[in-house]
């Protein structure tokens, strides 16, 4: 049942051309250089480290790699990282 | 960024450590509830620090109740916490308002006045006029009208022919220009007799215009005519015109002086002493102390002490420096006495004769008496005489 409305949302989305972001719920994940990234749309920090910060997002869990890595700011909708990002991943 | 970070600062803000062994759980619950934090950092392997919004503070505990962390406030920064403190500070407030208020106060008056420009006036009678008119030390600034004092300053100094008031900071510059003294022009088509302007032996006269009555070589007084402009000739009407002449004269100036061989004179003997004292406003502030010596040579300097650029305020130290002197018996020779006698005739000189004027011959001659030497000098000049003068009555 779910699967068939995320189907249909997308088909919907592709025809219509609408950003994928607002209509399918799925991460907007936006790299500044090699300090800065940002996710909208995510579902919370599942691991938190120096290192290493695993984010939930509806579409897996996205993982940021990097060193002297810190959560900038976090609200409900949006975290910003800041630090040395070495790769990012699901 | 900035204005996220102004805003915090006003609204005030903590920083906080929290412990815990579900660090994550603790800040997806906190965002969960409406919480913002910002700038986490991990501190530990189970510590994070991070920053809070004030108002929120009191909506953390249910959340670390919950997650089993435990939470620390390190330190609380913003506006509401350094008016706080402020208040605890009383005295300290108070006197930084005062001190503020004060410096703004004193910015709007005026605390020194300068005259530029001046060359003959002396810039303290332009100073007194300008005081009068309301512009003094220690004046605000929105009290006087520069443009009604320029006009005012020129009205009343008749010598002046410019007078621009500047104000910069909390000083007034006051810029004259005066009046260039220039000699009654006679136009073209006025008629004019030539004068002479001094008593002498007419050297060479050459008669542009007009009809010479003398010749080279004639002695003539101050004030006698030279060339006339009536011209009268036989079987015509008497004419008017415009006289020209270049006329070049002998003339004598004398002059004595007197040197007296016993002089007095003073010398410095190296010792000196400096006063110190404040001038608030035109107070002098400072024990008056006696001079330790019956001679002296007195210097006097002011300097403001507290000036930001333009902004002077009216605060002066005062030194003055008094320097020993010591009188020295001094008698001349009667060849000392005599060149001091020429050089002050020279000097005198100097200030009589005109631009272009030649000096022919000098004489000096020297009176010796018993206890001076009396110095008469006759100089033979060679100068334009010339004057023109307008014929007045037609």
């Amino acid at each position: 049942m779910k699967k068939k409305s995320y189907k249909i949302k997308e088909t919907l989305s592709n025809a219509l051309e609408l950003p994928k972001d607002l209509i399918l719920d799925v991460a907007k994940v936006t790299l500044v250089g090699n300090n800065s990234v940002t996710v909208e749309n995510h579902k919370g920090i599942l691991e938190y480290n120096e290192n290493q910060i695993r984010v939930n997002t509806c579409g897996g869990v996205l993982i940021v790699i990097g060193t002297k890595l810190n959560i900038k700011s976090i609200i409900q909708e949006e975290i910003t990282i800041t630090g040395e990002i070495n790769s990012i991943g699901y | 960024m900035i204005i996220i970070r102004l805003w915090n600062f006003f609204r005030g803000y903590a920083i906080i450590i929290v412990e815990g062994l579900k660090i994550e759980r603790f800040i997806n619950m906190a965002i969960s509830n409406g919480i913002y934090i910002w700038d986490i950092k991990k501190q530990s392997y189970t510590s994070i620090s991070a920053k809070i919004g004030l108002e929120n503070f009191g909506r953390m505990r249910e959340i670390v109740r919950r997650t089993d962390c435990t939470i620390e406030i390190k330190e609380k920064r913003g506006l509401p916490f350094m008016w706080k403190n402020l208040k605890r500070h009383k005295l300290f407030a108070a006197s930084v308002l005062i001190l503020i208020v004060t410096i703004y106060i004193m910015c709007s008056y005026i605390w020194m006045i300068e005259v530029v420009g001046t060359k003959n006036i002396d810039p303290k009678t332009v100073l007194e006029i300008v005081n009068n008119e309301g512009l003094k030390e220690g004046v605000r600034k929105s009290q006087f009208d520069k443009h009604s004092i320029e006009n005012r300053v020129l009205i009343k100094m008749s010598t002046l022919s410019w007078v621009g008031i500047q104000i910069r900071g909390t000083k007034a510059t006051i810029e004259v220009v005066e009046k260039r003294e220039e000699p009654e022009l006679i136009s073209k088509q006025d008629s004019c007799d030539i004068v002479a302007s001094k008593s002498g032996i007419i050297n060479k006269i050459l008669v542009l215009n007009g009809d010479g009555v003398v010749k080279d070589g004639d002695t003539v007084k101050k004030g006698q005519v030279l060339v006339t402009g009536t011209i009268i000739r036989e079987n015509t009407e008497t004419r008017l015109v415009h006289s020209l002449a270049q006329i070049t004269a002998r003339t004598w100036y004398e002059d004595a002086e007197e040197m007296e061989l016993q002089q007095i004179e003073y010398k410095e003997t190296g010792r000196e002493a400096t006063h110190y004292m404040l001038k608030v406003l035109n107070k002098e502030i400072g024990l008056k102390k006696s001079v330790p010596y019956s001679e002296y040579n007195e210097t006097r300097e002011e300097k403001n002490i507290i000036s930001f650029g333009d902004y002077i305020f009216p605060v002066k130290l005062i030194s003055n420096k008094f320097q020993e002197l010591v009188k020295v018996p001094k008698t001349l020779t009667i060849e000392q006495a005599k060149k001091r006698c020429e050089e002050r005739l020279d000097e005198r000189l100097k200030l009589q004769l005109s631009e272009n004027a030649v000096v022919l011959d000098k004489k000096i001659v020297y009176y010796e008496e018993k206890k001076s030497v009396k110095a008469k000098i006759t100089v033979e000049i060679l100068e334009e005489i010339g004057m023109k003068k307008r014929i007045d009555g037609k």
